[in-house]
């Protein structure tokens, strides 16, 4: 009877172990269907609609990679800096790069199933791209017409917030990207215990009509305002699958052998002057301060060497000509011109009072490392932490407040271009000069000059470049972002799922009845 | 200002053209290359700005004391850019030329416009020690060896990817290795694996034993492609000593019969770990790691006409 049993137990095993291997040598062969990957980010809201996004802004980067989920763009840019067919199969411009036809895909549905016109690409490109382009829907294509040449305009429809997008009356948006917004928990006081918070839930899954093919995920679960030392413990101890990774914890994560990805560069922090006030007004105090900056120190101490000092406007990975920018300290130098400028002028015996936005604690231990540095050059910098705008932005010191004379912020790059984002650059931050325009920034000499021209004037100063940190869990597989931080999750799959894979097609389609469709969000 | 040039060559030919233009500059001049890792590596181009200086009687010198000319290539997401920037007087003079990316990637032959097409034959966690096409072109499959805890396996593949045959190779006894080679040739009903200082051989029928024998181990040599385009030879090329980084394949023009035409590149996701070239001339199977996933690869590279 022993014996039997042994046979039968024996039996068994091996069934289980040939079932096992059968099982591992598919799963090795194909990418793997299924499961739910789940996300978390520091942003306590996001917005899926483009049309609210802030050139420049902080909170842009989240929105544009959850936006990504569910939208898609006329075409976009591979690795090899090969422009690819998405919305559009095919495209051609004129000599003069001012008239553009773009032939859309055939058949692309939005994810409740409805037919993509030519009139939808139309409508939400007019609405996200510069005003003075020329949109017209020509059947089953668009054409695009400029009064000046723009050579750039795939860079710029590849990037940044040109996505393609349905509005339905009731101000909802419909994507036809490879998810669509399933679920969206706002943060809300847990039940068992109102005085702490449950964070906002968003749930993205698979839009089994994707034009491009079922995503290999079911699911995106995202988790909004989770602290960034939180995060990290999550992705140790396997609560989160793909979490942000702030700066100053990048070489813990190292040390504690997690996989972290980091992009190019794409936040800039620099200091603004305050035009209108006497002080910022006075190039002698602008060049003391300049000189005065250590940002080799605020890179590789401060930030723990998980940023580069900034030279220019427009980051060496964007424009190409950065490194020709130099921006050495020379603190005897800046010592010097602080003797001889008045006791009494902004600096001197008053501080120059300079603004943080309270975007989190790396702001303002730059905001006091500026304040050190400046002081070594007998420079007085009072800091002054302002709290409305955490999303960052580069607005313009605020007018209401007249003694400020200096503004720490900090700019997102979110386009392709490097035309397109000096230009909105320049923009925002009132650096215009009467004689430039966009048909000469298209030309890259040109650009280097008038990049050349600002930073000469010193009315902006820029002190560190930042990349996007990320960790990612083991399991997720083909984890092959862009260098300029798009996270592609579409491509994305997990070795192993929470939920029964689902071969592709094979699901129901989403109930998108229950689907909010990627409205704007603000859980 | 935008080149229309399609490699980085005519590109730095440009450049030195504009550099000669400067007014009021005077050689010798010394040079200094700020460069992408992956631009730095390849030196061409900066042999061709100093050759190219030097027909503009521009001269190169290492004296310190020489006016100093910063020459840049950076690659951005859409273009490589190259700058030289040099100080006349107070003033920087700079000039730029942009080169499309996607143009260098896959240059326009005047000749024999020929580029690569890539494909996914195969993926496996075990490490795969090479990949050979089946005797019998018509089913489309591939033969794959595999070195799988520390032991010898070749599995035969149909064109979907399914495992129709799996025979081990223990016989072989192979000493476990850090670094295991292998080269396997599919003849149809049967096969050989080449092994260090050994021939083995065997046929797919399920059961069957392989018989192995002592022979001085004579690994491929370098694999040729012929171009469909113009039967051009194109020799496959590459780097494979570092296994924890990308490999670049390179296909580059087979001695005289091509010289002066630009090379294909062709970047993988790791480590390229074994090519060959056997039975079409036009194609080859490429086995490579993927540092993405840690998975093993075979790829299939086809030259193909037009850019």
């Amino acid at each position: 009877m022993r014996f039997t049993k042994s046979l039968w137990f024996a039996g068994i095993s091996a069934a289980l172990l040939l079932l096992l291997a059968a099982t591992a040598a598919s799963a090795a062969k194909r990418p793997r269907y299924g499961g739910t990957l789940r996300v978390e980010m520091f942003a306590t809201s996001v917005s899926l609609d483009p049309r609210e996004w802030k050139s420049g802004s902080l909170s842009v980067r989240e929105d544009e990679k959850l936006a990504a989920l569910v939208y898609d763009r006329l075409v976009t840019l591979d690795d090899y800096g090969r422009f690819q067919p998405a919305l559009a199969i095919e495209w051609s411009h004129d000599a003069a790069a001012k008239n553009w036809q773009f032939k859309l895909r055939p058949g692309v549905v939005f994810s409740d199933g409805s037919l993509l016109t030519s009139a939808d690409v139309v409508a939400s490109l007019q609405s996200v791209l510069p005003a003075g382009l020329q949109l017209t829907a020509i059947d089953t294509a668009i054409s695009i017409h400029s009064p000046h040449p723009v050579p750039d305009l795939l860079e710029q429809l590849a990037s940044g917030r040109h996505f393609v997008f349905r509005t339905l009356p009731d101000d909802t948006l419909l994507g036809t990207g490879p998810f669509y917004v399933a679920e969206i928990s706002p943060a809300a006081p847990y039940e068992t215990n109102p005085l702490a918070t449950k964070p906002a839930r968003l749930k993205f899954r698979a839009n089994e009509q994707c034009w491009a093919g079922r995503p290999f995920l079911d699911a995106i679960e995202v988790t909004l305002g989770e602290p960034p030392l939180r995060q990290l413990l999550d992705l140790q101890v396997g609560k989160a699958d793909l979490v942000e990774v702030a700066p100053d914890l990048v070489r813990k994560a190292r040390q504690d052998n997690l996989r972290v990805w980091s992009s190019a560069p794409k936040t800039l922090l620099a200091l603004r002057f305050d035009e209108s006030q006497p002080a910022s007004a006075d190039d002698h105090l602008r060049e003391a301060l300049a000189l005065s900056m250590d940002r080799d120190t605020m890179a590789n101490v401060l930030l723990q060497k998980q940023a580069e000092p900034a030279p220019a406007l427009l980051p060496d990975w964007l424009s190409g000509y950065a490194f020709l920018f130099e921006s050495p300290m020379n603190l005897e130098r800046a010592k010097e011109i602080r003797a001889s400028l008045p006791a009494n002028e902004a600096g001197g015996t008053e501080p120059l009072r300079l603004r943080v936005d309270a975007g989190g604690d790396l702001m303002k231990l730059l905001g006091e490392r500026v304040a050190v540095n400046a002081r070594q050059a007998n420079l007085s910098v009072q800091v002054v932490t302002h709290s409305t705008s955490a999303s960052g932005g580069a607005a313009a010191v605020s007018p209401a407040n007249p003694s400020i004379g200096v503004h720490l912020f900090a700019w997102h790059y979110d386009s392709l271009s490097p035309r397109a984002e000096l230009e909105a650059l320049v923009k925002q931050l009132h650096l215009e000069q009467a004689a430039e325009s966009t048909q000469a920034l298209a030309d890259p000499e040109q650009r280097y000059a008038e990049e050349r021209r600002i930073l000469e004037d010193r009315r902006v100063l820029p002190l560190v470049l930042l990349p996007e940190y990320a960790g990612i869990a083991a399991p997720v597989r083909n984890w092959m972002p862009a260098r300029w931080g798009e996270w592609r999750l579409g491509d994305v799959w997990l070795e192993k799922g929470e939920s029964t894979p689902t071969a592709p097609n094979s699901g129901a389609s989403p109930d998108n009845s229950a689907a909010p469709h990627g409205k704007g969000v603000h859980p | 200002m935008p080149a229309d040039s399609n490699s980085l060559d005519d590109a730095a030919r440009q450049l030195a053209d504009r550099i000669a233009a400067i007014p009021n500059l005077h050689s010798p001049l010394r040079l200094e290359f700020h460069a992408d890792a992956n631009l730095a590596a390849d030196s061409s181009w900066q042999d061709t700005l100093r050759q190219e200086l030097e027909k503009h009687h521009l001269t190169i010198t290492e004296e310190p004391s020489a006016p100093l000319l910063k020459v840049g290539a950076v690659e951005t997401p859409t273009q490589l850019v190259l700058t030289a920037s040099t100080r006349i007087g107070d003033r920087d003079d700079v000039r730029i030329v942009a080169v499309t990316r996607a143009a260098f990637t896959a240059p326009a032959l005047a000749v024999a416009p020929v580029r690569i097409a890539r494909q996914l034959v195969y993926e496996t966690s075990d490490r795969i020690l090479d990949a050979s096409a089946l005797g019998n072109a018509a089913e489309g499959g591939l033969a794959v060896l595999l070195y799988r805890n520390e032991d010898l396996v070749a599995l035969r593949l149909d064109s979907s990817g399914a495992v129709k045959q799996t025979v081990s190779l223990a016989a072989a006894s192979l000493h476990a290795s850090r670094d295991p080679r292998g080269e396997l040739t599919d003849k149809g009903a049967t096969a050989e694996v080449l092994l260090p200082g050994k021939l083995c051989e065997f046929t797919w029928a399920a059961g069957a034993e392989p018989r192995c024998r002592t022979k001085k181990t004579e690994w491929r040599t370098a694999t040729v492609l012929t171009s469909p385009c113009d039967s051009s030879d194109w020799k496959l090329e590459a780097r494979g000593d570092d296994w924890s980084s990308a490999d670049l394949l390179q296909i580059v023009p087979d001695a005289a019969a091509r010289s002066g035409s630009a090379a294909l590149f062709n970047e993988f996701p790791g480590p390229i770990l074994s090519i060959n070239g056997e039975r079409d001339p036009g194609s080859a199977l490429i086995g490579a790691r993927n540092l993405h996933t840690g998975n093993y690869e075979v790829y299939k590279i086809t030259l193909v006409c037009g850019n």
